[in-house]
């Protein structure tokens, strides 16, 4: 059944419960569901055309006991963050009321992320990308390899720990 | 007795992906990326052609293994990377004003877009509108560059069919002498031929000179009086049809998958256009008439582009006369480090480029104190030119070799920004 | 007397003997005078165009600027060409493909490093993937700064690659000193063609890797000591 619904992220709320904290980033997804909303949004909301699949990576951080003066109770401890990676997806429903939908998930280094390729082909090539550049791991991609880097290329480049001038012998 | 045609019937639609697409264009089943060769039983041996990162037809620097059954392609492998100068990793280390000569570099060709993309993207994070007399000025540049770019199309693309010295290389002459004159007036704007560093956080950086709306005026009367000699040269000109019709047909279910929209989706049946669907700077002033046709094929996109280009001197026009007084630029002092620094959070623009869907989404990080940073803590690029590209492995096998060099011509794909 | 391009005299059984001869010189020197203009007024060039430059160099071959009325025109060939002209970005990934492509020109050949890209890397000199400059691995002959240069400024330095063709090949050419690295201008730690202080392996490990390239290759550093 498509439905041009006009709040998509209410139709998420309403349908698997999850809720959005920021708009532009959308609900956040377990890892296990990713593929069922994917598929709901392409078959009954009409979300047929994909705009990205980003990964941002966030280093590891120690936790952070925020600072507070004597006799004030001390305020909560900020926890220890591991090192993990944001990916965020985007699709749109194109047409005269063309809007986008977006949804993401947080996946820590070491798991892998399922991968949306069976859902819409055109994340093929982004989930490479991320791959080669970040270095999320897409779980079920039928040919997972470099794209932009060669083949033989150590790290992965947009990785905050990664130095921007890395030499590379014998070119650079 | 006279007898009253019948009206020709519109072609039957189905409704995919918000859009009414012509049935005759959905395919069952595409070309297949993965196509496993020990299993295809060939006439003879598969040969592996490379179509080196090199070559002379001028889309920059790709490289496309293709399998070849013959004359014949049954896989095509599309290699990246070859351009690939880390714009995303360095954007990181600039504050948000410097970004823009840098961007400016992707999509070489239309520069003007990429800085516009990136620039509203930016405001989205600082919360601010540029002023009315910027947002014309960027629409009425935006279309100039869209004139500038679909003629190089035209002529890079009869390079492609005709060959460098054959009759390939007129068109390509006619249509650089008018990019000539659209040239000069960026240069009159901006000072520049070429990435101008034009647009900023909040606005523009250079305002109107006197007498720039004459010029303006001037050399879109020119330049659309040209047009119908590049119509005389191709449009009727049965070696350019044969090469044309019917050959690299898009299904636009496979185009909206993939992510491809811009004249490949509308040449499709796909009537979607930012401009009129979702309208950004002062596009909401002008009626974008959007050209769609249906037939999917080279010479679709070739017509479309050519409709495209007169679209656009006609939006020039609407718009050249009546630009507001008053600043053009929101923000003062930008270009002073660390003045432009969002609160953290994240935002993505698209507006419609020469190509499809360019967007930028950008991440401001919480820098220090967790009140937003100057530089940007992660730039992704949203190229149409990349997701064009995707579309080859499915398209390209079926197709013969001289089909897959105009095919890949008609895409208009550009490195630089496919790459970044 | 012929010279190639790096000025070295070319040595032949019957041009020496014809030197020999008396009344030869004047004679030879009006011939050799002759072919330089045939040459230098004749430049093919190969554009090894990447990036933005490369667009600037299309409009300097079109109708506004036009190359071939100084005679060159755009070869996509390496084999029919004198010049090459590197227009844009090198990254790390095409660096071999573009010192292969040098390598099978046949001489006498000449570069023309257009655009600051090719001249040094332009701002992303520092990138992991970007070649700080071709001269890194090849020799040029004639530097076009611009971020693109204007085509005017393209024809002006295929002008100059005539000045300097003819020079070299008269034997009054003077290498001109490369300027001294002035405040701030960070050299190629890779280190330039021709630097004293460059690792003398490096070229042998550019070549290398050129060689390594093979029909499907990918590789784009020299295989190790190890490997």
């Amino acid at each position: 059944m498509i439905v041009d619904h006009p709040d998509t992220a209410a139709w998420v709320a309403e349908r698997f419960g999850w809720q959005t904290a920021d708009p532009e980033l959308g609900p956040q997804v377990p890892a296990d569901q990713l593929v069922a909303l994917a598929t709901a949004l392409r078959d009954e909301l009409d979300f047929a055309y994909v705009v990205y699949c980003v990964a941002v990576h966030y280093p590891a951080e120690d936790e952070i006991q925020p600072k507070f003066k004597e006799g004030e109770e001390p305020p909560p401890v900020i926890p220890a963050k591991p090192d993990r990676c944001l990916v965020t997806y985007r699709v749109r429903r194109l047409g005269p009321g063309t809007t986008t939908f977006g949804f993401h998930l947080w996946v820590p280094t070491g798991e892998t992320c399922p991968s949306l390729v069976d859902v819409w082909a055109g994340m093929d090539w982004q989930e490479r990308e991320q791959y080669d550049l970040v270095g999320v791991v897409f779980d079920g991609h039928p040919d997972l390899r470099r794209i932009m880097m060669s083949e033989d290329w150590p790290g992965h480049p947009l990785r905050r720990d990664y130095a921007i001038d890395t030499r590379h012998h014998p070119w650079r | 007795m006279a007898v009253t045609p019948s009206p020709t019937p519109e072609p039957a639609t189905q409704r995919v992906g918000g859009l009414e697409l012509p049935v005759e264009l959905l395919r069952p089943a595409w070309g297949d990326p993965y196509l496993d060769l020990d299993d295809y039983d060939a006439e003879s041996d598969v040969m592996a052609l490379n179509l080196g990162p090199q070559h002379p037809s001028t889309h920059g620097v790709l490289r496309v293994k293709l399998f070849m059954d013959g004359e014949v392609c049954v896989r095509a492998v599309p290699y990246l990377g070859y351009l690939h100068r880390g714009v995303e990793k360095l954007c990181e280390k600039l504050s948000y004003a410097n970004v823009t000569p840098i961007v400016d570099k992707n999509d070489y060709v239309s520069p003007m877009m990429n800085e516009l993309a990136i620039n509203m993207t930016f405001e989205k994070l600082m919360g601010c509108e540029p002023p009315p007399r910027a947002q014309v000025i960027r629409t009425i540049v935006a279309e100039l560059q869209r004139v500038a770019s679909h003629l190089l199309w035209v002529g890079t693309f009869c390079l492609d069919i005709g060959g460098a010295i054959g009759g390939g290389a007129s068109a390509f002459m006619h249509t650089f002498r008018e990019r000539e004159l659209i040239l000069e007036i960026f240069e009159e704007l901006t000072g520049c031929r070429f990435h101008y560093n034009h647009h900023t956080v909040g606005g523009q950086r250079h305002d109107i000179p006197a007498g720039w709306d004459t010029l303006v005026k001037q050399t879109l009367d020119h330049i659309e009086r040209r047009t119908f000699e590049y119509e005389d040269m191709l449009t009727e000109n049965p070696v350019f049809k044969a090469r044309t019709i019917g050959v690299g047909v898009v299904d636009p279910k496979l185009a909206m998958a993939c992510g491809v929209s811009g004249p490949v989706l509308r040449a499709s049946g796909g009537d979607h256009d930012l401009r009129r669907d979702a309208p950004y700077a002062a596009y909401d002033r002008v009626d974008v008439d959007v050209q769609v046709r249906t037939e999917g094929d080279i010479y679709a996109r070739y017509l479309l582009r050519l409709a495209e280009l007169r679209e656009s001197i006609r939006i020039v026009r609407c718009l050249i006369d009546d630009i507001p007084e008053g600043p053009i630029c929101a923000l003062k002092a930008v270009k002073l480090p660390g003045a432009v620094k969002p609160k953290p959070g994240f935002a993505y623009t698209a507006i419609e480029s020469p190509r499809g869907e360019l967007g930028t989404f950008v991440v401001a990080g919480p820098g220090k104190r967790g009140k937003g940073g100057p530089n940007p803590y992660r730039c992704k690029i949203r190229p149409p030119s990349y997701h064009v590209l995707s579309l080859l492995p499915y398209i390209a096998p079926g197709e013969n070799l001289s089909d897959i060099i105009a095919i890949l011509g008609s895409l208009d794909p550009i490195m630089g920004e496919a790459d970044r | 007397m012929a010279v190639d391009e790096s000025g070295r005299n070319y040595t032949h059984p019957v041009y020496g003997y014809a030197e020999s001869l008396p009344g030869a010189d004047l004679f030879l020197t009006k011939a050799d005078e002759f072919l330089t203009w045939g040459l230098k007024n004749a430049l093919w060039v190969f554009p090894m165009a990447t990036s933005c430059c490369g667009i600037e160099f299309m409009a300097a071959a079109c109708s506004r600027f036009d190359m071939d009325r100084i005679g060159s025109i755009a070869r996509g060939t390496p084999r029919q060409c004198d010049v090459m002209i590197i227009a844009g970005t090198i990254t790390v990934k095409m660096a071999p493909r573009v010192k292969k492509l040098w390598d099978q020109m046949p001489e006498p050949k000449w570069a023309i490093a257009m655009g600051s890209c090719a001249i040094s890397g332009d701002f992303y000199r520092d990138i992991y993937s970007v070649v700080p400059g071709v001269d890194t691995f090849m020799p040029v002959d004639v530097y076009v700064p611009g971020c693109p240069p204007n085509p005017d400024d393209l024809l002006m330095g295929m002008r100059r690659l005539q000045e300097k063709i003819t020079q070299v090949r008269a034997g009054t050419w003077v290498e001109p000193e490369l300027a001294p690295d002035t405040a701030g201008f960070k050299r190629p730690e890779i280190g330039r063609l021709g630097d004293p202080d460059r690792d003398p392996r490096t070229s042998q490990d550019q070549l290398d890797s050129v060689l390594n390239l093979g029909i499907h290759g990918e590789a784009t550093r020299a295989p190790q000591a190890d490997e």
